[in-house]
């Protein structure tokens, strides 16, 4: 099926090339141009004197770039091995232990997921903080002081317990497809659970693992909202751009700290592709397996306790921002002793329009995710492409990349020079668009190498063109998957905060941004009524979506 | 009329191109049930899908009653094509379906309605008018795909083996329906088939393919008695083949001496290609190839010698599967159930009737 390009059809030639205008302008042009100017000095324009390695040095210079550098290592690695040692127990336990509830289990267990995680960071400053609740209440009935939630110890603890479902999924799935009949196998020899835990599942697993360490390192070295919020003196890499963008305005600078954030991503991504290509040689065997020997009564329950406790810590801090907002007063007690719903007619004024900028922003970057997604999955699976790898990596770097690191490069890209966009809500859905049109465009691949080609070869023989095979044929086969896809990306977008933090103007503030600045200004009861709003938001469209694919929601993020 | 000329196919780059149609020409004429015929691989599929427009030809032509169709795109061809797996939108009605192909011709709704339910009424489908496809049978579905084909009265039908998917027994009901469709609406049909016994039973005419190549065309009786190879011999139909040495060679007649049989006087001699001729065993110059039809058994006295080594009743019947001396392989004789009947291991003496044999030849050395 090489030849598929006939005289006379202009309309898929005309969205091909729109496609590629796009792709090139907004997903490879600012990673580019933001390359170019991590080597230019500040200010300067595009010319060979005043390329430099100036921006660099100050790694080696400067105390704060380096600690910046290290916190974001130690930060990242401590939280993934947190977030490891949290979920392998628990993937165990709901692979083999006979879960009751289990699909309730596992819908719970990517919420930490779907709730925006600088939103649980304040709750850990609500529960932890110098006047949070919990430190209050250990303070004065037990005589205990916390270290502080600023620094290193929040950061890693909120971002194992927002990151920690990846690895989760990654090993529950892997414990699932581990052939039982290896186990049995090595129990009839003589060994013991334990021994066979050791010496056979978990050598079989352990790339796995390491799979699924790396995709929470990579998250976690990412992000910005919790580091903002719960690291105050404590910087890292995703902080530093922030700070050197509005403090300094020095987007050069940025971009230098930018490529050192995606050079230690491109790192962890590197080896994570180098074991995705050699696993898989022990674990899967794809045919159907019987369950695996039960766990003794005793170990089952214990399993399953520390199942629901895992899940009740992970997803405490929504609790306690829902909790939070609908409290008017919240002392010394464990729970809140007045209830209302204060805070959020405090926030009503604001309310409307930040919502509303929310929705209009995500709803018109989604809308381009699903345009281009669509187009872009059914040239990639039907038309001759060359180079379907290319496609794929111009679509996958910036959904991988961390926000902070977008934002920069639009920031590069379209702040001066040919097409100048910041401070106008286009800027935003575009970075939105770049970072999220990935969702779409796997689901919608997925979706349409479902579809058998020879339907849209029958339609052709009926007499249709391109657009009515597209219209009555692929579209109407894809649509859920597309619709499954698109509410996933607006989902997501409604807790966006990195890239907005970087690229939104007065006119566009959005529903994270009013949070973040009510956060900075330490009004945490106004922050929580507007972060219930974006969480129950979020979890009904992900929820939503997941109905409408027909798989559980923590599929959706597998 | 539909006239290919000279069409190729080749896919993918030079150090692994692959020829999968190799200069293929054909005419079929209007109202005519041509068949393409040959082993799995060998091109049908991709010639039919040249046809169709679905391939862009590497090179060649095919005109359509004096009009070059070659680079005309699939949906102008006014092409019917029933699929082997049917293709039919699962989310549409049988009824929207059907009516799919009247749409992008511009047919206005209550003709679109009528048309629909008449050719839905002539495959007996009228009562599965709203169902989805997925809720029909394969033959049912098979229908439909024949209905969605029909209705815009296109000026050829193109059938890639739409039986494979079927059992055997609707296979037969299918193909006699096809057939009776294909008459009653008069139209050109193009029908893919490696199944040699459907292409016999239903054809007009066919084209027998191997390798990328139209190795023989003609009606079905013409192949099946005048096969111009040994793979066109043995493909349609079964071929008893036996080891001859050429006495005396005239204009396309020939005598030759069988081993412990005799001399045979065949009137058709046929030259084999370079690719078959090694097919010769070192001891004979020629083989003889009868149809099972065409050997007759009896007392062995004076006959080439064999014995039986499995005998099969077919009902109507009797087959024998036998070893001889002069035979390459085995051989299957059929004989009606009037005749002798022999057990297995039974010695038997094979006539046979030379002037329905064929004698396959090494080219003169030249
Ligand atoms: N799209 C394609 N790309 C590469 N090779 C192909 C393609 N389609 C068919 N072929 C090859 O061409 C040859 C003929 O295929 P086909 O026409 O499908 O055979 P048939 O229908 O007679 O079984 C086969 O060797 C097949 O592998
Ligand atoms: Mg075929």
């Amino acid at each position: 099926m090489t030849d598929r390009r006939m005289p006379g059809q202009a309309l898929p030639l005309v969205l091909g090339t729109c496609a590629v205008v796009i792709a090139l302008l907004f997903l490879v042009y600012p990673i580019g141009s933001a390359t170019l100017g991590a080597f230019l000095r500040n200010g300067k324009p595009l010319a060979i004197e005043n390329l430099t390695l100036a921006n660099f040095e100050r790694f080696l210079t400067s105390g704060s770039y380096q600690r910046a550098f290290w916190h974001s290592v130690v930060t990242g690695a401590a939280s993934t091995i947190v977030a490891t040692a949290l979920s392998l127990p628990m993937a165990y336990a709901v692979a083999r232990a006979a879960m009751p509830l289990r699909s309730l289990v596992l819908a719970l267990s990517v919420l930490p997921l779907i709730s925006p995680p600088f939103i649980g960071a304040y709750a850990w400053v609500i529960l932890l903080g110098n006047n949070g609740i919990i430190s209050n209440l250990l303070r004065d009935y037990v005589g205990l002081g916390l270290p502080s939630i600023y620094g290193p110890f929040g950061v890693t603890v909120a971002l194992a317990l927002s990151y920690f479902p990846y690895t989760f999924l990654v090993l529950q799935g892997a414990m699932a497809a581990v052939d039982t009949s290896i186990e049995e196998a090595a129990t009839i020899a003589g060994a013991s659970r334990w021994r066979v835990l050791r010496t056979v599942t978990f050598p079989m697993i352990l790339p796995s693992i390491a799979a699924g360490m790396l995709i929470v390192f990579i998250k976690a070295i990412g992000d910005f909202g919790v580091p903002a919020i719960l690291g105050g003196e404590y910087q890292v890499l995703p902080t530093l751009i922030y700070y050197q963008i509005h403090g300094f305005f020095n987007l050069n600078a940025a971009a230098a700290i930018a490529m050192v954030n995606v050079a230690l991503t491109v790192l962890a991504l590197g080896a994570l592709a180098w074991i995705n290509r050699t696993r898989g040689v022990a674990t899967v065997t794809g045919t159907a397996r019987r369950a695996a020997r039960p766990l003794p009564a005793g170990l089952r329950w214990s399993a399953i306790a520390y199942v629901w406790l895992v899940l009740l810590v992970a997803n405490l801090p929504q609790l306690v921002v829902v909790l939070y907002s609908f409290s008017e007063r919240w002392g010394d007690t464990l729970l809140p002793s007045v209830y209302g719903l204060e805070n959020y007619r405090r926030v009503m004024g604001e309310l409307g329009t930040v919502v509303w900028n929310t929705v209009v922003l995500a709803g018109a970057a989604t809308i381009l995710c699903l345009a281009f997604g669509a187009v872009a999955a059914h040239a990639t699976a039907r038309g001759r492409i060359y180079g379907r790898w290319a496609v794929d990596l111009i679509i996958m770097v910036p959904f991988v990349l961390p926000g902070l690191v977008i934002g920069v490069a639009y920031l590069t890209a379209f702040n001066e020079g040919p097409l100048v966009l910041t401070g106008t809500a286009a800027i935003l859905i575009l970075a939105y668009f770049t970072r999220r049109v990935a969702f779409v465009f796997r689901s919608a691949s997925a979706a349409i190498t479902q579809v058998d080609r020879r339907l849209e070869e029958a339609s052709t023989i009926c007499g249709a063109d391109w657009a009515m095979t597209m219209r009555r044929v692929v579209l109407p086969l894809i649509a859920p998957a597309l619709l499954a896809g698109g509410i996933l990306v607006f989902a997501t977008l409604i807790g966006e905060i990195s890239v907005t933090v970087l690229l939104y103007s007065a006119r566009w503030k959005t529903i994270t941004i009013a949070i973040y600045e009510y956060l900075l200004g330490n009004d945490i009861a106004k922050a929580s009524a507007l972060g219930t709003v974006t969480i129950v938001l979020t979890l009904i469209l992900v929820a939503g979506a997941s109905r409408l694919a027909g798989r559980n929601m923590a599929d959706m993020f597998r | 009329m539909l006239s290919v000329r000279e069409l190729t196919k080749t896919f993918g780059a030079p150090p692994d191109r692959l020829v999968a149609v190799d200069r293929v020409s054909l005419d079929v004429n209007d109202g005519e049930f041509f068949t393409m015929l040959g082993p799995s691989g060998c091109g049908k599929t991709t010639t039919l899908r040249m046809i169709a427009g679905l391939e862009q030809a590497t090179s060649g032509s095919i005109m359509f009653d004096g009009q070059d169709y070659t680079r005309v795109p699939p949906q102008r061809r006014n092409i019917g094509m029933v699929f082997q797996s049917y293709a039919l939108f699962p989310h549409l009605s049988v009824f929207e379906n059907v009516a799919y192909g009247l749409r992008p011709r511009g047919v206005a709704r209550e003709e679109i309605a009528s048309r629909t339910d008449e050719v839905l009424r002539a495959l007996q489908l009228d009562r599965y008018r709203d169902r989805l496809p997925a809720t029909l049978s394969g033959g049912q579905q098979q229908r439909v795909s024949i209905a969605r084909a029909l209705v815009y009265r296109p000026s050829m039908l193109l059938l890639d083996e739409p039986l494979a998917n079927l059992d055997a027994k609707l296979r037969v009901q299918m193909r006699e329906e096809i057939r009776r469709i294909q008459r009653e609406f008069g139209i050109l049909s193009l029908y893919v088939t490696h199944d040699q016994e459907e292409a016999m039973a239903i054809s007009d005419r066919l084209a027998l393919f191997n390798a990328g190549r139209l190795v023989q065309l003609g009606r079905p009786r013409d192949v099946y008695r005048h096969p111009a190879s040994l793979f066109a011999a043995e493909f349609i139909g079964r071929a008893n083949l036996l080891r001859a040495k050429v006495l005396d060679r005239a204009a396309g007649a020939a005598k030759v001496m069988l081993p412990g049989g005799g001399m045979v006087a065949v009137p058709r001699v046929v030259a084999l290609g370079d690719a078959e001729t090694a097919r010769v065993p070192p001891d004979a110059d020629a083989l003889l190839m009868a149809r099972p039809e065409s050997m007759k058994l009896g007392p062995i006295e004076g006959r080439m010698p064999g014995r039986i080594l499995r005998a099969q009743d077919l009902g109507g019947t009797n087959r024998y599967i036998i070893a001889a001396e002069a035979a390459l392989g085995e051989l299957t004789v059929e004989a009606a159930r009037s005749a002798p009947e022999y057990g297995e291991g039974a010695s038997v003496g094979l006539a046979l009737n030379a002037e329905e044999c064929v004698l396959f030849i090494r080219p003169d050395p030249r």
